[in-house]
């Protein structure tokens, strides 16, 4: 009996050792692209890399890391995290300084935009406003990842990808527009 | 097009060179694609992988919240595991529907609600209401034949008569016969767990205090397809995950003795932590005491509901093939799940005999 319980200790610390291992290496091949998903989000390395260990702690306690589907969870997780605390952020703001309105009527340039700080909030607040699917398709494709990446995280076919891309395009320029003529 | 112009057929690039509709339409939609390209761009982000990883390690929540991983997504898992698996389902299925129970309780058809982790945290905080003692043990056994499998459960085991392509052709079957669990609600034990945690838990319902509740669950098959044994040295782990997993079981009965449904639905349904949204989808359910509710995390997880064989079933997950599951009742409990199509598990469901 205790051969058998020397045993049975034996495979469960070389499981729990495997277990590790396969988390670490999935850590490190994919930590730089769910950091980056977040970064695309946030417009904030630092936050962006919060975001991203919160993610993988929570997949860890819930997943094995030799899931096929790890990285598809991962980068959806990625998106939705980080476009939460996005909206997170956006309420908070509104709290603390319901500020003055911005000047009239100014039109959409994007090459001006993202020269000044105040800009770039400016596109997070409407990325923030977008419904998640768009919102996640977006920062996902742009963050590079290919359709078929794109379509696994958020669980739609391939073939839907760039009808929502299109829609989800056309919904930002939008809000972005609307954001800036209040 | 705009992101990939060699996906355009050459009848299609012809169309498109005649067309000024398209031609308008491509223009608008470049154009939003460049101008998202640009307002999207993020300040650059350089990480370091090594470090981020050793401040994950040091992080205390990195550990398993319950102790384990999903079963289902652990590669190296075995029969037993997903035998486990499935009785431990059976369980949460059972407990979530302790809103249901009637003098006799006994589902003739499944219905989804959606619960999150806090609405499951809140649930498992019923265990410290009572005591739980099994009058006959579950005793899932891995067994070597169908045959094997019907003498123990007393019913035949179901036959896929139809199993997409590039799933295992090798079978594993397990069998559990009936199991009884009896839950003895104590008053003191829930008092002692309110002081406890410190949170104001809601006082039992006169009469309660020693109200027992009998759980029959089983007989039940189990039939997993794949070669679960593998080498666990494989170099390809994944081997080893069920490629399709096929369980029948007797309908869980439910019997009480001095609690009514309506009590015992108002008092879970009072515990502190349960959402809002778990709270209406039950009160929502015509007639719960046929009704065997699903558990539908749903951070993780969505559910339509589907015709199999001709009675309601709930399907969970989506037709990426991460996975899927149907869930449907005709006289037992029937569960097909797999990393497939939700449309290729609903036609396995189908084409099920018993």
């Amino acid at each position: 009996m205790s051969v058998n319980l020397e045993v049975t200790a034996e495979a469960s610390k070389h499981l729990v050792k495997s277990r590790e291992e396969a988390f670490e290496a999935l850590f490190k091949s994919e930590y730089a692209r769910v950091a980056g998903i977040a970064n695309r989000v946030l417009a904030d390395p630092h936050e962006a890399e919060d975001v991203a260990q919160e993610v993988f702690i929570n997949f860890h306690r819930l997943h094995s890391a030799s899931a096929q589907f790890a990285p598809a969870w991962l980068h959806r997780a990625a998106a939705h995290t980080a476009l939460n605390r996005l909206r997170g952020r956006r309420r908070r703001e509104r709290r603390e300084q319901a500020q003055a309105p911005e000047e009239a009527s100014r039109t959409v340039d994007p090459q001006r935009m993202l020269e000044v700080n105040e800009d770039r909030k400016t596109v997070r607040a409407a990325l923030a406003r977008l419904a998640p699917k768009p919102a996640a398709v977006l920062v996902l494709r742009a963050s590079g990842l290919s359709y078929a990446e794109v379509a696994e995280a958020l669980g739609v076919g391939t073939g839907q990808i760039g009808t929502l891309l299109r829609r989800a395009e056309a919904a930002l320029r939008k809000e972005v527009t609307r954001g800036t003529s209040i | 097009m705009f992101d990939d112009p060699d996906a355009l057929t050459s009848s299609d690039r012809r169309h498109y060179a005649d067309c000024a509709d398209c031609q308008a339409r491509y223009a608008g939609m470049a154009e939003d694609a460049r101008a998202v390209a640009t307002l999207l761009a993020a300040p650059g982000l350089k990480v370091d992988a090594a470090s981020a990883f050793e401040r994950v390690q040091a992080a205390p929540a990195a550990k398993p919240r319950f102790g384990f991983t999903l079963p289902i997504l652990r590669p190296a898992s075995r029969t037993m595991f997903a035998g486990l698996a499935a009785a431990a389902l059976l369980v949460v299925v059972v407990a979530t529907a302790f809103a249901n129970v009637l003098p006799l309780f006994q589902p003739k058809t499944v219905e989804a609600v959606p619960v999150q982790i806090t609405d499951i945290q809140a649930l498992s905080a019923l265990g410290d209401y009572g005591t739980i003692t099994w009058s006959t043990q579950p005793q899932p056994q891995v067994v070597l034949s169908a045959a094997d499998a019907k003498s123990i459960a007393g019913f035949n085991a179901p036959v896929a008569s139809y199993v997409p392509a590039g799933v295992s052709s090798t079978v594993t079957y397990a069998a559990m016969p009936k199991a009884v669990a009896v839950f003895t609600f104590d008053a003191s034990k829930a008092a002692a767990a309110a002081a406890a945690t410190g949170k104001p838990l809601p006082a039992l319902p006169k009469g309660m205090d020693g109200a027992k509740l009998t759980v029959t669950a089983g007989p039940a098959i189990l039939e997993v397809y794949g070669n679960l044994k593998q080498s666990a040295n494989s170099s390809s782990q994944d081997i080893n995950l069920p490629q399709l997993v096929i369980a029948e079981s007797s309908a869980p009965v439910v019997t009480s003795t001095q609690v009514t449904a309506k009590q015992l639905e108002n008092y879970v349904l009072s515990i502190p932590g349960i959402s809002k949204e778990l709270s209406a989808a039950i009160k929502a359910i015509g007639d719960p005491s046929s009704t065997l509710i699903i558990p539908i995390p749903i951070q993780y997880a969505t559910s339509t509901s589907v015709t199999v064989q001709g009675v309601h079933g709930v399907a969970v997950g989506d037709n990426t093939g991460l996975g899927s599951a149907v869930i449907w009742i005709k006289g037992n409990v029937f569960v097909v799940a797999g990393p497939l199509k939700q449309s290729e598990v609903v036609k396995v469901a189908d084409n099920l005999k018993s």
